[in-house]
């Protein structure tokens, strides 16, 4: 979990996220960045994400929800 | 399926680019992005310069260049021409085949196959894959390889998705028989059922272009495009590519009984530079020996990218040298080709512009 957090925080370019907070809120945020958890995603956890599974996770912990049960 | 062929060749290779080139700052006004975030997006997908055609300029222009310039320099008999196939998603009309108006434009003979092929990304794979079996036959010796793209006007500049990548271009590949004996060893899968991740949903007869069809709307990541442009879901196909690239290479790798060392080039479609390094390192291959260079410098030119990787990355030493490559194609259909060949001592491999 706490390896996810890094990693999506430097995916966002911030220096710390929240479990809470939403994910469109970030000044990164836009189609880049969801194909960059994409490929985040199948690198790290062998798990196929689509993006609008991604906008509809909402939040860093609804990401980290949605990799966990695909994976 | 995989599909073998014996003893047939490629004997030269010759790519034709337009000569007008854009840069990706020329098109960053018409996007709906800050520049901070498109300049984001520039360095991570590998996006500078691509090649692109004048207004009017159709496919077939490109390909008549290309042969003119191959018959005036002696490097094709016209009469020799027994098949001509002409791979394309850009026909210059819906009837008659493109491939019939190059051969009346070039005056061939009349003893002679033309055939169109409507088939994107993997279109290289799949025009050898027929050149290969067209040679079977007695009748036919040589067999015309014409890959070509004229995409650039259906893609709306205010995509962000499609065009900062999109590029134009003409391959002509010549195919035949040769005397030494050898084997090409090929698999191709297909899946129609995703056939709409990669589309232009007007235009044709299903949904011919009205005033309707052309009205730019917005889409949820904020581009602008109409149904008559071109529309790419980039994350499904981006998950279609990693998944099933690396296992039909392991295939294709496998038949040919060669080990992935074995192969000096992966000489693969060329989407973009980040979808290529990650399917380099997926793959287990080193990223020198799968070239990523072609969309930055002249676009992705749909079933004309392998031959300009191969022209470009290779050029000269292919005259000279030989060498056992894997070629791969994926993507629009959805298709996706690999081809495992010693390629080589070619009569020429060359780009030209138009």
């Amino acid at each position: 979990m706490e390896n996810f957090i890094e990693n999506i925080a430097e995916l966002l370019e911030e220096e710390n996220v929240n479990l809470n907070d939403e994910l469109t809120s970030f000044e990164a945020w836009d189609s880049l960045t969801v194909l960059s958890i994409i490929a985040f995603a199948d690198e790290e956890y062998n798990v196929t994400l689509l993006a609008d599974e991604i906008n509809s996770a909402n939040t860093i912990e609804g990401l980290f929800k949605l990799i966990q049960t695909k994976n | 399926m995989d599909l073998k062929y014996k003893n047939k060749k490629i004997s030269g290779i010759l790519t034709v680019l337009p000569s007008k080139e854009v840069s990706f700052e020329d098109g960053i006004e018409n996007y709906n992005f800050s520049l901070a975030k498109s300049m984001k997006l520039k360095l991570a997908m590998g996006y500078n310069k691509r090649r692109i055609v004048e207004d009017g300029v159709c496919s077939s222009d490109l390909a008549i260049h290309g042969l003119k310039h191959l018959i005036d320099s002696k490097h094709l008999d016209k009469n020799d021409i027994d098949a001509l196939l002409f791979v394309s998603q850009s026909p210059d009309h819906f009837m008659p085949p493109t491939s019939n108006i190059i051969q009346g434009e070039l005056e061939l003979k009349h003893e002679m196959l033309c055939l169109d092929i409507n088939q994107g990304c993997a279109g290289f794979i799949i025009g050898l894959q027929q050149a290969f079996m067209l040679l079977d036959q007695d009748a036919i010796k040589k067999v015309v390889l014409i890959n070509a793209d004229v995409l650039s006007p259906k893609v709306s500049i205010r995509d962000r998705n499609s065009n900062p990548l999109i590029g134009d271009a003409a391959s002509i590949t010549i195919v035949e028989k040769t005397p030494e004996s050898n084997e090409i060893y090929s698999s191709i899968l297909m899946n129609g059922s995703e056939a709409k991740v990669l589309q232009i949903p007007a235009g044709g007869f299903r949904m011919p272009s009205t005033q309707e069809t052309s009205t730019m709307k917005e889409d949820s990541s904020g581009n602008y495009r109409s149904l008559d442009n071109l529309v790419m879901e980039g994350d499904k196909v981006f998950n279609f590519v990693q998944a099933e690239v690396p296992p039909i290479i392991d295939r294709v790798l496998n038949i040919s009984g060669k080990s992935k060392k074995e192969i000096d080039y992966y000489l693969f479609h060329q989407p973009n530079r980040f979808m290529l390094q990650k399917l380099a390192d997926k793959i287990g291959v080193d990223r020198d020996k799968l070239p990523s260079n072609i969309v930055e410098n002249f676009g992705n030119a749909s079933g004309v990218s392998i031959p300009t990787n191969i022209c470009y990355n290779l050029g000269e030493s292919l005259v000279s040298n030989k060498y056992n490559v894997c070629l791969s194609g994926f993507g629009v259909g959805l298709t996706w080709g690999a081809m495992v060949m010693e390629l080589g001592k070619l009569d020429f491999n060359m780009i030209i512009e138009f």
